[in-house]
Parts: structure tokens; sequence; C-alpha cells
């Protein structure tokens, strides 16, 4: 439990998003963000609630729904469509994400870890999720027929008709200058140290990843330069 | 109002003190009927409210801070209306393939379909569009799933990968600017055109951003380049769905009842933005996925959840599937059978068509056995202009019924499944078919 210090500190930080503002205009505590809302039909979660403790700046129960009910957010952002004010509570939402991680929060740890596949993808190759991720041993709720023609992956990919798309491991082939250029965003934006936060074993595993493949650019830089003298 | 149990009643409202009200379907329709009058109609008040963002990039360029990539005459633009009335210029040439994650990992057969409908139309590949591995996605999926990413990353990635479709062209000798990028992806497009919002608005953004530009060697004479616009193919495919129904079509598909989800992050994310159209649904709902459903002569079935998402959650789906297929189950796969009898419902976005595609099956665990074939809406236009269900629209990758669509289409799916696997000994030999050139796709780096 944080002391109210911290949870002043938190809400501080939600506060100075330069996002805030626009998301956050007023609130006639009219509800028709939550009327319209996937989540608050499933969940103990209203975009209208999440609205007002931030109008009122009500700064316990700000940390308290930060513990769970931000995510259960779907970020479709029906509410945001619909706020008479024009506020988004969806966008509320993502920042106090974000916040949640920075401050290393555990319910944001626990909520995480399923996700950790993504994030591996995502990092080191740049896209978000692969063929060789959608296979039905990962999803046995998708039932047993999730594809209607049976066979080996890679041939199965291969006839599509697509040169890009003819990959298992990602959802097209990303050049690797291209992943090099993502390395050093995700290093600029501070990206990798929030994975680093969030998720320690997960952060080494890929920092072996970029080095590994920093290295094979460098390589093939080099390469290129040979060829250049020796033509 | 029954209550069998004469406990009391505490207020109906959502998560664990939810209760159910018990009002017969009349009482449901009269409780509800105001906020079904906002939410069916085509609000366009706030127009008035709202900066077009379009405007200051013009004076951003003015004053010498960034580079737009212009829509030109060579991408031989049409000119549609967006929710408040704003014009919006759609490239229909000369198009930078910028790929989904999620349809190319998932459903292949959205951008196939999409590149065989530009080949069927005369696109010439290299010249009329691009489709190469010099691409990341648009991270945006994992930012609303984890909250790990931040304004900044987003916006180095939005540049950087616009950067490149200015600068593709080079290699096959074209100016900069040539191909003009196409986003395939409905998160993607919001995302992009919320993080454009924020580059035009944010001085201490853009020069946070420049930096890392810089460092990638991806500014234009030390510029930032940001696009006339963000088109989502949908945009593309409903400017030209009269066409692809003239010059195209081959299937009458007057018989099919067709149902469409609109994809929330098109029409509610940065919604000003959203194509509307007088003759599309009284021109109170976003046109795309409907246009080209109209256009190719189906039955375009109203229901009354149109409005809803489809459960995606960017998280949920991985982690918390049991709200995901609930929800799309309840609300949009059970309703589409039951209310509207349609014979599919038709996506324009990834994580829709997954989501509603993947999660019937389930469904009879609880009793809820409602299937339904779940496609794209270019995936259609293809099969009704005589693509072939399995090489080109790729469906042996959905999980729900598909077949009986083509089969209602008068297409035997037995035949098409015996075509493909003969070609899968083909493709085992090396002998592939490609809608492109496979040379065009590697660009000049490793």
């Amino acid at each position: 439990m944080a002391t109210y210090a911290e949870m002043v500190e938190i809400y501080e930080d939600i506060k100075s998003d330069f996002r805030y503002d626009h998301e956050l205009n007023g609130c006639l505590n009219c509800g028709i963000c939550t009327a319209t809302c996937p989540s608050a039909q499933f969940y103990d979660y209203s975009p209208r609630e999440i609205v007002q403790l931030l109008w009122t700046e009500n700064v316990e129960q700000i940390y308290d729904a930060m513990q769970e009910k931000i995510w259960a957010c779907a970020q479709c952002m029906t509410c945001a469509a619909r706020c008479p004010f024009k506020n988004s509570p969806g966008g509320l939402v993502a920042i106090m994400r974000e916040v949640a991680i920075k401050h290393g929060m555990q319910s944001a740890k626990d909520v995480l870890r399923p996700f950790g596949r993504v994030m591996l993808k995502l990092i080191t190759t740049g896209n978000q999720l692969s063929p060789d991720m959608i296979q039905p041993d990962h999803f046995p709720d998708w039932g047993p027929n999730i594809q209607k023609v049976s066979g080996d992956l890679k041939i199965l990919r291969k006839a599509i008709p697509m040169k890009t798309l003819q990959t298992t491991d990602t959802a097209w082939e990303v050049s690797l200058k291209t992943s090099v250029e993502m390395y050093t965003i995700w290093e600029m934006t501070g990206v990798l140290k929030q994975l680093e936060t969030m998720d320690e074993n997960l952060y080494d595993v890929i920092e072996d990843f970029i080095e590994e493949k920093r290295e094979e650019y460098a390589d093939w830089l080099e390469e290129q330069e040979d060829n250049k003298e020796d033509a | 109002m029954s209550n069998p149990t004469n406990e009391p009643r505490g207020i109906a409202g959502h998560g664990a003190f939810f209760q159910p009200t018990d009002l017969s379907p009349e009482q449901a329709e009269k409780a509800t009927e105001w906020v079904r009058k906002q939410v069916d109609r085509r609000t366009v008040d706030l127009g008035e409210r709202m900066d077009d963002v379009r405007d200051h990039m013009w004076e951003l360029e003015k004053d010498g801070e960034i580079i737009v990539h212009r829509i030109t005459d060579a991408h031989k633009p049409v000119i549609v209306k967006t929710l408040f009335g704003w014009d919006k210029k759609i490239p229909t040439s000369q198009l930078w393939h910028h790929k989904s994650c999620g349809q190319c990992g998932n459903i292949p057969g959205y951008p196939t379909s999409l590149l065989w409908t530009m080949n069927g139309l005369g696109m010439v590949p290299g010249k009329d569009y691009l489709d190469e591995t010099d691409q990341t996605s648009c991270t945006a999926w994992n930012y609303h799933g984890s909250g790990i990413g931040n304004v900044e990353s987003l916006a180095a990635v939005f540049l950087r990968n616009f950067h490149q479709a200015y600068v593709s062209g080079k290699r096959l000798g074209h100016d900069a600017g040539h191909f003009f990028p196409l986003v395939h992806c409905a998160t993607s497009f919001g995302n992009y055109k919320e993080i454009r919002k924020y580059l035009v608005e944010s001085a201490p953004l853009r020069e946070r951003v420049k930096k890392i530009l810089a460092k990638l060697g991806r500014l234009v004479d030390g510029k930032i380049v940001i696009p006339e616009e963000v088109v989502h193919y949908s945009d593309w495919v409903h400017v030209m769905r009269n066409d692809i129904a003239s010059k195209l079509q081959k299937i009458d598909v007057s018989n099919m009842r067709v149902t469409v989800h609109m994809a929330c992050h098109y029409s509610k994310m940065v919604h000003e933005d959203a194509i509307y159209d007088p003759e599309v649904l009284g021109g109170n709902r976003a046109a795309t996925g409907t246009g080209i459903a109209q256009a190719l002569g189906a039955q375009v079935i109203d229901y009354s959840t149109w409005y809803d998402c489809c459960g995606f959650g960017f998280r949920h789906i991985i982690s918390e599937r049991e709200f995901t297929r609930s929800f799309t189950i309840d609300r949009k796969i059970k309703v589409a059978r039951e209310e509207a009898n349609a014979d599919m419902m038709l996506g324009i976005d990834t994580g829709c068509v997954t989501t509603m595609d993947k999660n019937q099956w389930i469904g009879k665990a609880h009793e809820q056995s409602y299937t339904m074939p779940i496609m794209a809406d270019i995936q259609f236009a293809a099969l009704a202009c005589g693509a072939d269900p399995l090489k080109i629209v790729q469906l042996q990758w959905h999980a729900s019924p598909c077949e009986d669509v083509v089969e209602k289409m008068g297409i035997s799916w037995a035949d098409a499944k015996k075509r493909f696997e003969a070609y899968l000994e083909e493709v085992k030999a090396g002998k592939i078919e490609y809608l492109y050139d496979p040379k065009l796709a590697a660009s000049a780096a490793a």
C-alpha cells in the first residue's frame, strides 16, 4: 500500500501528461460513456467513475482504481466518441496505465505477465504477433478446427502469394535494418526502461537479442563495405 | 416486473453490483430510447468546436517546421466527406502498403485480396503500389493492451514508417513522395491520426522526436515528414467500390444477407476523419465496409448492436479471453444470427475479424451455439469478383464457417480445397505463384 505522499506523486504524474488536458474537460455525470462501454458490462469498471475520480482529484480512489479497474478497459474509445464534453476516459486510462508502469505497481506486473509473449515479439521484431504464435495449442478455446487446411505451417505460409508474408516467426518479413532502427526508438524513448521495471527476466532476454541483432547488422554493413572495396 | 423471491432489489449497475432490471422488452425499449437516439444518428453539432489538424499542418510547413507528404494528381485522388462534412482526399494509385501484423499473421487473405483487386483494376506493382520489408508495425496494439510504450515511441514509429513510404520509390527510380502510405489496420489508422494531432500541436514533442529521427537518418532537409492524409485501406475500397463492382464483379451476390461490423478505431478514434456518405445508411454511420457491400448488390441488414465493439480489448484477447468471447458472442454473433439472420458479418479491421472469427466454437460450452462466417469487406469483394477462395482469399485460415458463404455464392468449396491441396504440392516443389514480382519486396537494406 502506498503512502498518501506516493499517491499524490502518482496523481501528479497522471496530471502532468501533456494529453491530460485533451482528455479531461469536465463531467456532467451523464453516464453515456458507461452505458456504451463494453467492459462496464462485464467488470466492476465504469469510465464515468474514472473521469469523476480524476475530475475531483480523489488521489486515494485514483490509486485504488489503478490496482485493477484501469486494466478492464478495452481501449475501444467508444466512451470518447460519445462524451458530450469530449472527454476521453479511454485516453485517461492509457495515461494511468503508463504511470502504473512507471511506478512499478505490482498490480501492473501481475496483469501484464501473460502479455509477455506479445511484448517479446514486438520489441525484438517490430511485429506484434506471428503465425507460429497462433497455433491450436496456444488457443484451445478457439476450437479444434481453427484452420480449414492442415499441414506444415511453412508450406502453408509459402502458399500465400505475397513474398513478404511467407514467414512463420514474424507476421511479415522485416528487414534487419528496420529492426535495428526500432531498437534505437525503444532505447531513446524509455520503452526498454519501462520493460525492465515490469519484468527483469524478459528485459534480459530482449537485451541479449538486441545485442545479437546489432552485431549481425554491423557485420552486414562491414560486408557491404568490403564488397565495395573489392569492386 | 417479476421478482419471485421478493428480495429487495438494489440499483442496476455494473460489475459485482449488477442485478437484472427484469424490464419487459417494451419497457427496456422505452428506457433506452434516449441513448439509442444519440447512438443511432450521426451528430454534427460538435464540428464547430473542433479544429481541423490539417490546417495547422499547412501553417507548420509554411513556417519551415515540417514537410507535408502531399497527395498529388499522380495519386489520382478522390474527394470524400467525413463526419463533419469536411473533405478528405483519398489517393487511389501509387500506394505504399503499410501492412497489419494481425492481418498478415492471422488473416493473410486480407492483404492478398486487396492486392489481387488492385491487380484486377490494372494497377502495376512497383509503380502503382509497393509491398516491401522495410516497415514495422505501428506498435499500438501493444500500447493499448499493455501501456508499454508512450506518445514519443508511437510518434517515432509513425514518422519512421511514413518517412520510409516517402522515400521508398527511390530504389525503383521514382521521385520522393511517389508512394503514399495506405494503412491496412484500423488501430494503426486511429493511432497514427491521434499521434499526428499531438505532433502538430506540440512543439516539444516534435523536438524530442526529431532527435530520434535524426539519429535514424530519417529527416528530409532536417525536417520530419507528415502525411497530408492518413488513409485506411477501407477508404480506398470505398472510393473504388463502383469500379470494383462494374469492372470486376462476376458473381451475383443479391441473395446474400450481410451485416457489417464497424471497427472502433476507424470510426471512434479521431472520429472527425471517418468517411460518411449520404448514400450509405442515410449518412448516419461510417460508410466504409457497408458501401462496398451495397455496391456489390448484397442485402445489407441492420442490427441493434451495430455500434458495439467486438470485444477484442488488445490485452483481453490474449490474457482475459472470457471477456472477449462472451462479449463477441453476446453482442455480435448471436445478434447477427438471431436478429439479422445474416449469412455473414463483414469487418474492416484486424482485431475485429480475428475476435469474431475465432470465438464461436467456445460458445458451445455455455450453450451459446451460434455460428456466423466472418471475413473482411475486401475478401467478400474478391470472392464476388471471382478470386479463388483459398489461393487468393485464403479462407483456410478462418475458423468460422466461411465455406457456407462460398457455397451460397455458387462456388464449390470442396473443389476449391482440392485445387488448393494440389497447389500445395507445387509449392513444396518451389513453384509458387505471386501477385507481384517478389524482387520488389526486398528493400535496399539487409
